[in-house]
């Protein structure tokens, strides 16, 4: 993904904030059309600071979930069900 | 799991190999889905042991080159309702249609403007996510893990979760908005924020 620029033209106030939010998480999730998504990363995002400064805390929420969220399983359970299905299976 | 069918067709050999080759490599991810929603690590073992041995037993149902890991996920997710939810002790929560009901009312979006700065999230290098995520109501926190931890698209969550996709959007949008919202709150706590 390209990353935005800083905008120059700093418009301070987004008229449509939250509307603007949700085609943001949409862009990021992927789940935008290519024309919704060209448009809001090369042309909105360049001239909105509100909306500039969300699509950095999104991104950066992102990475933190990717990194703080995650967890391995415990090293027995997958030996623990290995050895249970192998029980169901000679059944 | 109604949808199921017993239909048997593939050999011993092969169910060991999709098994094995399938499933058993989202363990992890497994794991980590049971223990967001159990909160409980222990729980989260016998949910995950749970679903892989149904997974086993209706092995027939899946089809080879489907996205197993949204399959298994799927089970997992009615397990943890079905089972789990009623033998669990856990006081009941708020009824979620009257939760998602607010949420999704247009006052909240007036309420809910978290003005969390991406300075103060950066500061964030201990569990403060993690606790966050955990705070938030579980049909909230499953759609945060599911789709930016897992990195499910809306159609395969909607699958998973059994619920519109139109819910799916919305549910994750109240869920990001929540855990900024608390986050932004330990970072006032932390003096992060001048406010």
């Amino acid at each position: 993904m390209n990353t935005p620029q800083e905008p120059h033209k700093k418009k301070e106030d987004c008229s449509n904030q939250n509307e603007c939010l949700k085609l943001l998480q949409a862009v990021l999730d992927g789940e935008a059309t290519p024309a919704q998504r060209e448009h809001f990363l090369k042309e909105h995002l360049e001239g909105c600071m509100p909306c500039y400064k969300n699509y950095n805390l999104e991104m950066m929420l992102r990475e933190k979930i990717k990194t703080k969220c995650g967890s391995e399983a415990p090293g027995d359970l997958m030996e623990a069900i290995k050895q249970k299905v192998s029980q169901l299976a000679s059944r | 799991m109604e949808e199921i069918l017993e239909r048997p067709h593939y050999s011993q050999p092969e169910k060991e190999a999709i098994f094995n080759n399938e499933f058993l490599p989202h363990i992890h991810a497994m794991y980590n889905f049971g223990y967001r929603l159990t909160l409980d690590r222990d729980d989260a073992k016998d949910l995950v042991q749970d679903t892989y041995l149904k997974a086993y037993r209706f092995i027939d149902s899946f089809q080879r080159g489907t996205n197993a890991k949204a399959w298994l996920f799927r089970i997992l997710k009615n397990s943890f309702i079905n089972d789990y939810r009623k033998k669990s002790k856990e006081p009941s929560k708020v009824d979620y249609q009257e939760v998602e009901t607010y949420y999704n009312s247009e006052d909240v979006d007036r309420q809910i403007t978290p003005d969390l700065r991406v300075e103060s999230l950066s500061n964030m290098i201990g569990d403060e996510v993690s606790n966050a995520l955990n705070s938030l109501d579980v049909d909230f926190r499953t759609v945060i893990i599911l789709c930016d931890l897992e990195g499910f698209k809306y159609e395969e969550m909607a699958k998973i979760l059994d619920i519109p996709i139109g819910t799916v959007r919305s549910r994750l949008h109240r869920a990001r908005a929540l855990l900024k919202e608390k986050l932004n709150q330990y970072a006032k706590e932390m003096g992060y924020t001048k406010s």
